[in-house]
């Protein structure tokens, strides 16, 4: 959150070193296959921040790198998800053999949770959860909520979620200018929540625009720059995953993550070592794993579907 | 009839559940084939909604995502996740609420996410995303999965999402304002249906050339039976086969061709 009218144009690198520390509360971006914000989760890595605190809705692979490469003491969220690709395999492991702490709600709770932070309000309440393991299960979450009756009628139970305000977000989206302006295209999950809930928001985008282009048309601006700190430019920052109107998700990379993910051990080692630390910046790695050709056919079909 | 037919028919059953003009909160996995069946074959005009924002899309075959831009095409609105789940779902606008899961017990609770015990899992699964949000607040309910001994325990590990909890006055004793949904779970197999009475699950219909033996064979949980005896699941048409194979999901995403 910075609420001055400036450029906030900077690197990815920059970004973290200046916005994301060791034990931070860090909000994912995107969703499953969908504009998860892989570059940045990169750049963390590579910058070894560690006991971090992952909260979002669907956790994808974004999610799954900084528990893989050891980052993570703790998530809260709705899912550790690829769908059709499988869960987050390094998540799971790590859940399994009780090196990570997890907290488990329904999606709608998390961005209620995240709603609430946006508005300065202490909680939100919802009737979800209520009769299952989510609120009642061994009290792991009990200190995120409190069941009580509604005020204004007897026997209705309700939930009150405490409101949540990670210290930093990092999301992907299609544009952006240079005051932090962003547009996001397509599904927007639970980002603007999140985002205004947020300290710290670092964006990166397919494009940088002109501010002219957001105020003719300011119905499509989905975060006002005074809750964004950096902007960086990152083409093919979601891959990957899909980015709406630019390219389709890479099912053949995803697939090799999570077999490596699956096996675990020197596999994933390697691929981290690979693609990550032996990486200086994200496009590096972009030119590692994909060739112009593939770049073509990803961006083709995402054309296709758009006709 | 082949195990592949019995999987065709169960997408083709549950299809059957929505209604035109319905509109249906879709989670992933089968139900976003058995809805995009619906929308191809009887109900051009149900709105289709999912969990990432997405409202109303003339879905493009076969998504593989609730992110998937295939889910996007001509919607009528790409909102948040509150727009979807919050105010169309827990603002009570939902008809009919569609998921799936890796346990289902007799109560037609349903668990995605632990097997085992929660705080020393055996086998970790994803977890809720919507599908709580979804069981909580739809009218109606659909679960669809493919029929094995495992998924359909008499008690989940874990409750994620609620059927009728514990018994017929479960979701009214939790609080849940939907507290006598319709509860169908729709397998490879057969139809349950849950009964308002008991809170438990009956078998409703059974699918052609499988009997109530081999359902009792591959369920966790007691087998009741109505008097009238169990339906049996209408045939599909050879329409039915044909859209469902060149329209929904032609490559075999999630069905074998």
């Amino acid at each position: 959150m910075d609420r001055k009218f400036i450029e906030k144009v900077m690197t990815a690198s920059e970004a973290v070193e200046q916005f994301v520390s060791s034990g931070s509360i860090v909000g994912i971006g995107g969703q499953t296959i969908g504009r998860c914000s892989m570059a940045l989760a990169h750049e963390i890595v590579r910058q070894n921040k560690q006991n971090l605190i992952l909260v979002g809705c669907s956790m994808s692979i974004s999610m799954d790198l900084m528990v893989g490469a050891g980052l993570v003491s703790r998530t809260e969220c709705g899912t550790g998800n690829v769908e059709s690709f499988g869960a987050t395999m390094r998540w799971r492991r790590a859940v399994e053999e009780g090196k990570l702490e997890v907290r488990d709600f329904s999606h709608l709770s998390m961005a209620f949770r995240f709603l609430a932070g946006s508005l300065g309000l202490p909680f939100m309440p919802t009737k979800s959860m209520l009769g299952t393991d989510l609120i009642s299960e061994s009290g792991v979450n009990s200190d995120s909520y409190i069941v009580m009756d509604n005020p204004w009628q007897n026997n209705d139970p309700v939930v009150l979620l405490k409101a949540l305000n990670p210290d930093v977000s990092i999301i992907h989206a299609q544009k952006a200018d240079k005051y932090g302006n962003v547009v996001i295209e397509g599904f927007k999950t639970h980002e603007i929540e999140m985002a205004k809930a947020s300290t710290h928001v670092l964006v990166t985008c397919e494009e940088i625009i002109d501010s002219d282009e957001i105020r003719s048309d300011p119905s499509l601006t989905t975060i006002p720059y005074i809750y964004v700190d950096a902007v960086i430019l990152q083409k093919w920052g979601g891959y990957p995953t899909s980015v709406y109107h630019h390219y389709v998700h890479d099912a053949d990379h995803i697939s090799l993550y999570q077999k490596v993910a699956r096996v675990g051990g020197m596999e994933y080692q390697k691929y981290l070592d690979d693609y990550v630390y032996g990486c200086k910046n994200f496009d590096e790695y972009l030119s590692k794993v994909l060739d112009s050709s593939s770049k073509n056919s990803l961006i083709q079909e995402m054309d296709s579907l758009l006709e | 009839m082949s195990d592949k037919i019995h999987e065709y028919l169960m997408v083709i059953e549950a299809a059957r559940y929505i209604s035109d003009g319905d509109v249906v909160l879709v989670g992933t996995g089968l139900p976003m084939v058995a809805s995009l069946f619906a929308q191809k074959n009887h109900a051009p005009n149900m709105c289709y909604v999912v969990e990432s924002g997405l409202i109303g899309p003339e879905v493009i075959p076969t998504p593989v995502s609730v992110s998937d831009p295939r889910v996007m095409n001509k919607a009528i609105n790409h909102g948040t996740l509150i727009s979807a789940l919050g105010e169309i779902l827990h603002r009570g606008l939902a008809d009919v609420g569609f998921i799936s899961g890796a346990q289902i017990d007799q109560y037609a609770n349903v668990n995605s996410t632990v097997i085992g015990d929660y705080n020393n899992p055996k086998v970790r699964l994803p977890g809720s995303g919507g599908a709580n949000d979804i069981a909580t607040h739809s009218r109606k309910i659909l679960i669809i999965a493919r029929h094995e001994k495992r998924r359909f325990p008499e008690k989940c590990d874990y409750i994620t999402s609620p059927g009728y909890i514990d018994g017929p006055d479960g979701r009214k004793k939790a609080g849940l304002h939907v507290y006598d949904p319709d509860i169908n779970v729709i397998t490879d197999q057969c139809v349950f249906e849950i009964d308002k009475k008991t809170g438990k699950l009956f078998l409703a219909k059974i699918m052609p050339d499988v009997t109530i033996e081999d359902v009792k064979n591959n369920t966790g949980f007691e087998i009741i039976i109505s008097n009238s005896g169990p339906e049996v699941v209408l045939q599909p048409t050879q329409n039915e086969i044909s859209l469902l194979n060149n329209e929904v999901d032609p490559t075999g995403v999630y069905l074998k061709h």
